[in-house]
């Protein structure tokens, strides 16, 4: 740990580790969170947030959210805006592996006593049309060449295709597709793993949750209005998942062609190879960026599949069209990106590439690229807690220019995979969590072990520390009902 | 509990680059046992051959009984479905560079089909040098070692190879370091580990059943000396194996459970491995002993 004495407290929940604290720090640290959470931190992400402090164009501070823990290079719950126009890299360990995974909250107009009778049965076929798990295959069967297509051309491909309303596209971020993608940055490699995968949760922490919008757990009536939740205990379906094989391999080739380049060509020298990068405005990070937003794309695509299909299951089981049920999206987040995006620093606009590595961009009402619909409440901003206690819906404000408009994703973990598989039984937590009123399917006893809410954080504290900090604000608490773990 | 024999089964890990591949490809030309090797994807190692379609794997025939697999579902199922159509007489498993293998190696501990042989991590000795810090991923690698490949140390000095040495050992202590160019290292030393059933949770490391050391050393020894010495091991010597330099020559040494042989071979240097329970209780002596052959 960090000595106590090295923590500026700035204060009860921004804690800064200054430029004199490590050698090549360009900018301090800064780590948000309660005391708590800050003492319940690994060391790893210390070292991993100092590390990022180093990197060429990094503006203003490394951050760190109150979900962090430690990850590949970066730690996730990790924020860096690099000044494209001052030598300022592209990292993938700044924008993780699973490129644009992200949430995904879709509302209903049935209430709880409507769904309960059905929730093993919406379950069930859920977890039969949506397929979950580390190899899972999906149903939309396309080309190599098609699927270069799709992941140039985003969600829009979707909608034109039938799977998703027009309505859905201004309710992403980017509208569901990042310009500039282009799929002859990616290696056949990527699209082999990638072309089969669309529609698929995937395994991990991914997952697929019904929930319940109790009145006791809605913080602003009127932006949960505004949101779409405005019947008491109002069901909502969320979901979480990624670019799975693809993103994973856009980055692994990145990184290798980076580590090549980044010392011998670029003369950037970096404390931990993790860490591998190019300057923004060069070949080799042009072309990963190009590359990624492929991956941000067929992750927009992954996700509005999956509400295709789920849309599909509500509709047989209510037998009611998914229009009749009030099936509309509330919004679509990324937390694993990084995009170029102005903002003002001291006093100048400024080009900065920001990475959030499981982080959430959080815009606040009034900015461009919020929808028009939410002009005047803010960007909505989804966080995913561990499956057994609940989730977030919030809101981006403006005081959250401190980071630059970003806050937490998740619980974020205390205890690894392993520990947690040793600790609890699958079996057990899955009849654990039914007599509590959570049906859950898995593909992995293992696995569903791993998302045990021990292994986490406790979701209430790190959203309450993001609010007191002023990065993001409560709208909604939702309580989960039925759970699909991948 | 079970009857059936478990097919030993060996973790390779490493970060990116660092030579994962290149053994793979090494072990697969050196070795005349039917070996598995299961990754999460093909990459280099099977290319335009015909891919054999599974249930949770894809296969790839290399020839001479052994197959490459990708995975397509979970790991358990697939080591499963690879026993039941190959039955390989081992099973190498190969994560991605990004991959932190204490979870793999408790899932593998898990099926009753295979044993976990021991934990293989290659370590880019130029990369340690060039990067201060070790990266977190990285360190969860050597961690889980039970044998360290320092590759690539041609492009190292040997001042810093024993800085480098000396670091992986702060981090495990138990593991035995081989050094490798190319990670061109005898099959031998990397199979018949027996790590077992003894994995030790991540946060406080039992001492495994069995340990190694390495004896490294330029000088030249005698052989009478030496054979006297090898006739000696204590039985708690699991198995030894490594170069040996003679008056006439350098040899293999290979030692397994109390015979031995040697065989004349190209190398330079005397080094050696020595593999057993308790060894550290043996490791003075056998140091002491090897030194005087040398006087």
């Amino acid at each position: 740990m960090v000595p106590v004495d090295v923590l500026k407290k700035i204060s009860d929940v921004v804690w800064e580790i200054p430029v004199s604290y490590k050698a090549g720090m360009r900018v301090p640290a800064r780590i948000y969170g309660t005391e708590k959470l800050i003492q319940e931190l690994d060391d790893a992400v210390y070292d991993q947030v100092t590390n990022v402090a180093t990197l060429p164009g990094i503006t203003k501070y490394a951050l760190c959210m109150p979900d962090g823990h430690f990850g590949y290079g970066f730690p996730i719950g990790g924020v860096a805006a690099m000044d494209v126009e001052q030598g300022g890299v592209i990292s993938p360990g700044g924008i993780g592996f699973d490129i644009n995974c992200g949430m995904r909250l879709v509302t209903t107009n049935l209430t709880y006593d409507e769904v309960k009778p059905q929730i093993k049965q919406l379950v069930d076929k859920l977890y039969e049309r949506v397929p979950a798990g580390v190899g899972s295959t999906g149903f939309v069967k396309l080309s190599r060449n098609e699927f270069r297509n799709v992941v140039e051309q985003g969600a829009q491909w979707c909608v034109r295709n039938g799977y998703g309303w027009e309505a859905d596209l201004e309710l992403m971020e980017e509208q569901g597709c990042l310009e500039g993608a282009d799929a002859a940055k990616i290696s056949d490699k990527a699209i082999d793993r990638g072309v089969h995968q669309i529609g698929t949760l995937g395994s991990g922490n991914h997952y697929l949750e019904i929930q319940v919008a109790k009145p006791e757990n809605i913080f602003d009536r009127e932006v949960a209005q505004a949101l779409g939740i405005n019947i008491p205990n109002q069901v909502v379906v969320m979901f979480h998942c990624g670019s799975r094989g693809f993103g994973h391999q856009v980055a692994t080739d990145y990184l290798q062609i980076f580590l090549k380049v980044m010392e011998s060509k670029y003369g950037i020298k970096i404390l931990d190879r993790e860490l591998a990068c190019a300057p923004f405005n060069s070949p080799e990070g042009q072309a990963y960026f190009s590359a990624m937003k492929c991956g941000i794309n067929m992750s927009f695509v992954n996700r509005q599949v999956i509400l295709h299909r789920i849309r599909e299951v509500f509709s047989q089981v209510f037998k009611r069209s998914a229009e009749d049920l009030g099936m509309h999206m509330v919004y679509d987040v990324a937390h694993n990106t990084a995009k170029l995006e102005q903002h003002v620093i001291d006093g100048n606009k400024r080009s900065l590439l920001v990475h959030r590595k499981g982080a959430t961009r959080a815009f606040a009402p009034g900015m461009a690229d919020v929808p028009e619909r939410y002009q005047t409440i803010g960007q909505p901003v989804i966080i995913g807690g561990s499956m057994e206690t609940g989730s977030y819906l919030l809101v981006g404000v403006p005081s959250g220019e401190q980071t630059f408009f970003s806050t937490a994703h998740g619980s974020g973990r205390t205890m690894s995979r392993t520990k947690a598989r040793k600790t609890w039984r699958g079996e057990t937590l899955q009849k654990e969590m039914q007599s509590r009123g959570i049906y859950v399917r898995s593909t992995s006893y293992t696995g569903l072990a791993e998302e045990a809410s021990g292994a986490y954080k406790d979701v209430d504290r790190v959203i309450e520390a993001a609010e007191m900090a002023g990065i993001s604000k409560r709208v909604v608490r939702l309580t989960p009902i039925g759970n699909i773990k991948g | 509990m079970e009857m059936a024999i478990r097919t030993p089964l060996t973790i390779v890990t490493g970060s990116l680059g660092s030579g994962k591949t290149t053994l793979l490809r090494y072990i697969l030309t050196a070795v005349s046992r039917k070996i598995a090797i299961l990754m999460n994807e093909f990459g280099e190692i099977a290319i335009d051959t015909k891919i054999l379609q599974g249930k949770n794997v894809q296969m790839v025939d290399l020839g001479g009984g052994c197959v490459c697999c990708s995975l397509l579902g979970e790991l358990t199922a697939a080591v499963d479905e690879i026993i039941a159509t190959v039955n390989p007489d081992h099973i190498v498993v190969e994560t991605t560079g990004v991959a932190e293998p204490d979870a793999l190696v408790f899932d593998i501990q898990e099926n009753l089909r295979v044993r976990l042989d021991g934990v293989v991590t290659v370590v880019d000795a130029d990369a340690m040098v060039k990067y201060p810090q070790i990266g977190h991923t990285t360190r969860i690698q050597i961690e889980s070692a039970d044998i360290i490949l320092l590759n690539k140390v041609d492009l190292v000095a040997e001042s810093e190879l024993k800085a480098i040495i000396n670091k992986l050992h702060s981090l495990n202590k138990v593991a035995s370091v081989i050094r490798t160019f190319r990670c061109q290292v005898d099959p031998d030393l990397l199979f018949g580990i027996g790590r077992e059933q003894i994995q030790s949770p991540p946060h406080h490391r039992h001492q495994p059943e069995f340990e190694s050391f390495s004896y490294t050393s330029q000088g030249v020894c005698d052989r009478s000396c030496f054979e006297e010495f090898a006739n000696s091991l204590s039985s708690d010597i699991y198995r030894a194996k490594g170069f040996v330099r003679f008056p006439t020559g350098t040899y293999l040494f290979n030692f397994v459970a109390g015979r031995w042989d040697l065989e004349p071979f190209e190398s330079s240097a005397t080094e050696l491995v020595f593999i057993g329970k308790q060894i550290a209780d043996y490791q003075l002596d056998i140091v002491e002993c090897l030194r005087s052959c040398e006087q």
